[in-house]
């Protein structure tokens, strides 16, 4: 139409506006690291970016912006990377995986050297931890002496305050390098935390072939781990992470045949309409065989017309029964529930997640999943019907927010890309019970100028 | 971003002077149509309200009773428009006027075959010949067009001007420095002050600025002109060329040429005299897709489809397709190139499940159209696309859970390769509706084994089913919070 915008442009100060421009996908000017300080303690806020210029043209300005550019990064890069002995925090590789603690052993570490401090300050268990029985079988990374803020959403603790860590996790650590690997010792034993000093680290490479492929842990798995730990989500393995889930009993594949669509009653007609309405009631000749659907007598009112149409079955899924995780197919499976940084979080209570993901490869999996797989994976989650003040107020927020909803990552050799999947129901917005009121969020005309028809 | 005026804004900025920061006046919109009338019907189905019965207010009762007594003596008759079925199209032709208008107005049904959607060309062509001066929709966007690519220009234009401007300081500077050394301490280097200037100097023109700069420099260039106007009166060789300061490029004026050319395409004036103005066949129609036509056919009975065009009012020898012949047709008709009227229907002929997600969204009161312009299948509006933008665009894939179509290893093939959309598709078309403000709907639709007859096609469709799915792009730099 005549206010259709078709040759849109985003002017630079728009781009904040724009809720899709993504800043991960531009070329970075690194001029801004230099207003990092590493050493103030108050942080002065996040530098701003620079403008960004399309093409090279001969100035002199342009070379010195790139060179000022490319000395920031140099700098930042430069700076160097140390590991303080008051944070180092040293692991063990178990290569069979959890083993309980020997009976033998005192449960209270022995304090020895540098370490006696600080294991004095980690608080000592009373009694043996309860927990021991949650130690994931794949976890393969034990911790004697555990601090720092990444065990706030990380590994879980045995009987002997030893904190399991789970393949994942002691990759993310050690990549990051807030965590020493050590290989156990020849003598066979679990290495007691005095042994360090005698044993041999393990390095990236070593790690990454001892932990890549343990436990189910696939590289596509491991990426969407790393990259949304680094932007501080917590994730935590999701009981679909196993692919070899044993089939529950056949019950919950009938129970998908209960779906029924939800056919409308009769009309709100009032009685006194009906009883008036047998005079060319529309609905003595209607006929959905060879139509017209909604007859060729007088319609009272457009609702009735719209009633009448409604013949195409949908799908709800408030009344779809939710099923179990075996019911999904492989890669159609949430393996990871995310928490967001704002959430609180406890280790040994999780609370419900803020997203469920699903990790797909491309290479493995080369086509968008069916419905019959999409339906699955989101049946497996919980009903997540729209709420709220502002959600009943805005139909359009309503079907975009959906009743079920999980993320899919899909990974193609590396490059991840995220896709939120909802269930929303049309069926259950009849729109032409709606008088004009507002639907969306009012976007002012200015952005709306960009819009296209 | 307020930045301080730079020595790169120079050329510009020394022009325009206090009128800078004033907007550019703006030509006023032509008023709109009142759309909430012309549209005032969702479907073309005539409705007759009833008297509201009021219970303590007898009278009311009496204007019910009315209302009815004029119903059982003259029954209002249901508007049917005809139509006829082009094999060349594949598509549904109106040719009536009338019937044009209708459809359009009521529902946004079928698009005008020389327009973008409404039907226009018969007010355009008259405008074209200066009959009569109303702007369609088509103009005003052409004409937006050609200004947005000439204010790009303009900012192209600028920059290159910008640059220009600051090889030339720097060149003066490299020589100031060559000739007194002494004074570099003074001259400030482009190296030292790059972190803290070049965010202000490199700032970009926007497209406003190039605006307003425009603005000026055409009133600059009408006073030039006055000038010269008021010069030339007294020095008649003066030539009044140098009315602007700034030239454009040779490329510009010819792309600005080129865009102009169409729209003010004069014919001479010949042709136009020995033309009838005021009077000359509408050559535009109606076209209506084959779900948007059976849906007027079969569910609302407002439409007659036609196997060939009626020839005139009077001898109406040949009746309408019937509505299951005309479920055959549009079938056949689904694939490229079409089948022949053997071929025994399929349920899942790509009509029979567009047409399900077609009906689905009408009947729940969507304006649903072709979504081609986008790539998908399908945009659905809130009661039109003149009262708002389409918010979803709707992708239709089919769906072959039903066990008949895994029985055996054939079908599980065929079906497979039915269903089968790359990721890279995918991401292609969820970035693109990003890029547009619409939320991707993928809309499947699940496929019944084939029916032994096609007879009741209500229950035909009713074994289809329909489940939506929103897909968006999840950006989790965004949801942190």
């Amino acid at each position: 139409m005549a206010d259709a915008d078709e040759d849109a442009i985003r002017a630079p100060e728009n781009a904040s506006t724009q809720p899709e421009v993504d800043l991960s996908d531009e070329t970075q000017d690194f001029r801004f690291l230099n207003h990092l300080n590493f050493f103030a303690d108050s942080s002065p806020g996040i530098p701003r970016r620079g403008e960004k210029d399309f093409e090279p043209n001969p100035t002199e300005l342009q070379a010195d912006v790139l060179s000022a550019s490319r000395g920031a990064m140099h700098n930042a890069l430069s700076y160097p990377r140390l590991h303080a002995a008051k944070t180092r925090v040293i692991g063990f590789y178990a290569p069979d995986g959890y083993v309980p603690p020997a009976p033998t052993e005192s449960p209270t570490p022995k304090a020895g050297g540098a370490d006696g401090k600080s294991s004095d300050s980690t608080p000592k268990p009373a009694r043996p931890l309860p927990n021991s029985a949650r130690i994931s079988p794949d976890a393969c990374v034990y911790v004697t002496n555990p601090k720092g803020q990444f065990f706030k959403t990380m590994g879980q603790a045995d009987s002997s305050s030893r904190v399991w860590l789970l393949p994942e996790e002691a990759l993310y650590l050690i990549e990051r390098g807030s965590l020493d690997i050590r290989w156990p010792s020849p003598s066979g034993s679990v290495a007691g935390p005095g042994e360090e000093d005698l044993s041999v680290p393990m390095s990236l490479q070593a790690a990454y072939s001892c932990f890549m492929g343990r436990g189910g842990l696939t590289l596509e798995r491991y990426s969407v781990y790393t990259g949304l730990r680094r932007l501080g989500y917590a994730l935590v393995r999701a009981p679909g992470w196993c692919d070899d889930i044993e089939k529950q009993d056949a019950e919950a594949s009938d129970a998908s045949d209960i779906t029924s669509p939800k056919l409308h009653g009769p009309g709100l007609a009032g009685i006194l309409g009906s009883l008036f309405n047998w005079i060319h009631d529309p609905r003595s000749t209607a006929s959905t065989a060879t139509g017209p659907i909604i007859g060729t007598g007088i319609h009272r009112h457009y609702m009735d017309v719209y009633r009448k149409l409604a013949i195409i079955p949908w799908y709800d899924p408030v009344t779809a029964p939710e099923r179990h995780t075996s019911d999904t197919t492989p890669p159609f499976r949430v393996v990871f529930h995310i928490y967001k940084p704002s959430t609180p979080f406890k280790k040994s209570t999780p609370p419900t997640p803020d997203f469920r993901i699903a990790v797909v490869s491309t290479r493995d999996q080369t086509t968008m999943p069916t419905m019959t797989q999409l339906g699955a994976l989101l049946e497996s989650t919980p009903l997540d019907p729209p709420r709220g003040e502002k959600m009943d107020r805005m139909m359009y927020m309503r079907l975009r927010h959906g009743y079920r909803n999980v993320v899919m990552a899909v990974v193609d050799q590396g490059v991840v890309s995220y896709l939120r999947i909802a269930d929303s129901a049309f069926g259950k917005e009849k729109l032409y019970e709606n008088k004009g009121g507002p639907q969306g969020p009012k976007r002012n005309r200015a952005n709306q100028k960009s819009r296209k028809r | 971003m307020a930045t301080p005026v730079t020595c790169m804004d120079k050329p510009v900025a020394t022009k325009s002077g206090s009128a800078s920061n004033a907007r550019p006046p703006r030509a006023p919109r032509p008023p709109r149509p009142n759309f909430r009338h012309i549209h005032q019907f969702p479907l073309p189905v005539n409705v007759h309200h009833v008297p509201p019965v009021i219970p303590h207010n007898p009278l009311s009762l009496i204007s019910v009773a009315l209302s009815y007594l004029t119903f059982l003596i003259s029954p209002p008759r249901q508007e049917v428009y005809s139509a006829y079925f082009d094999k060349a199209t594949s598509s549904i032709h109106v040719t009536d006027e009338r019937s044009i208008n209708a459809l359009w107005q009521m529902g946004f049904f079928g698009k005008g075959s020389l327009s973008r959607s409404e039907p226009s060309w018969l007010a355009r062509e008259k405008k074209r010949r200066g009959l009569h001066n109303e702007k369609t929709s088509e103009e005003i966007t052409r004409l937006r067009r050609t200004e947005r690519r000439e204010l790009k220009l303009e900012r192209a234009r600028m920059e290159k001007l910008a640059i220009e401007e600051r090889l030339k300081a720097e060149a003066a500077a490299r020589e100031s420095v060559a000739s007194e050394p002494l004074d570099e301490a003074a001259q400030s280097t482009p190296s030292d002050d790059t972190t803290n200037v070049t965010a202000t100097t490199t700032e970009k023109f926007s497209l406003k600025k190039a605006k307003e700069a425009r603005v000026l420099e055409a009133r600059q260039a009408r006073e030039l002109a006055a000038q010269n106007a008021a010069l030339a009166e007294e020095n008649q060789p003066e030539t009044p060329s140098s009315s602007k300061s700034v030239r454009f490029s040779s490329v510009v004026q010819k792309k600005e040429f080129l865009s102009t050319s169409p729209s003010s395409l004069q014919v001479p004036d010949s042709v136009v005299d020995s033309l009838d103005v005021d009077d000359f066949p509408n050559e535009e129609h109606l076209q209506l897709s084959n779900e948007e036509a059976f849906f007027l056919a079969y569910s609302l009975g407002a439409l007659q489809i036609y196997d060939s065009p009626l020839k005139s009012e009077e001898d109406q020898p040949i009746s309408p397709i019937t509505t299951s012949a005309l479920l055959q047709k549009f079938c056949h008709h689904s694939f490229q190139p079409a089948r022949d009227g053997s071929a025994s229907l399929q349920p899942d002929d790509p009509f029979m499940t567009s047409y399900a997600v077609y009906h689905h969204f009408r009947s729940l009161g969507w304006v649903i159209r072709s979504g081609v312009k986008f790539g998908t299948d399908y945009l659905l509006y809130n009661r039109g696309p003149v009262f708002s933008h389409a918010e979803f665009a709707v992708i239709v894939i089919p769906s072959y859970s039903h066990p008949y179509w895994s029985e055996t290893e054939e079908r599980k093939n065929y079906t497979a390769e039915k269903q089968a959309r790359s990721w890279w598709w995918m991401h292609c078309v969820s970035r693109v509706q990003a890029q547009v403000l619409k939320s991707l709907v993928v809309c499947y639709v699940e496929v019944p084994p084939p029916a032994a007859s096609i007879e009741d096609i209500g229950a035909l469709f009713g074994q289809y089913k329909v489940r939506e799915f929103l897909i968006k792009r999840w950006i989790p730099n965004r949801t942190r919070d």
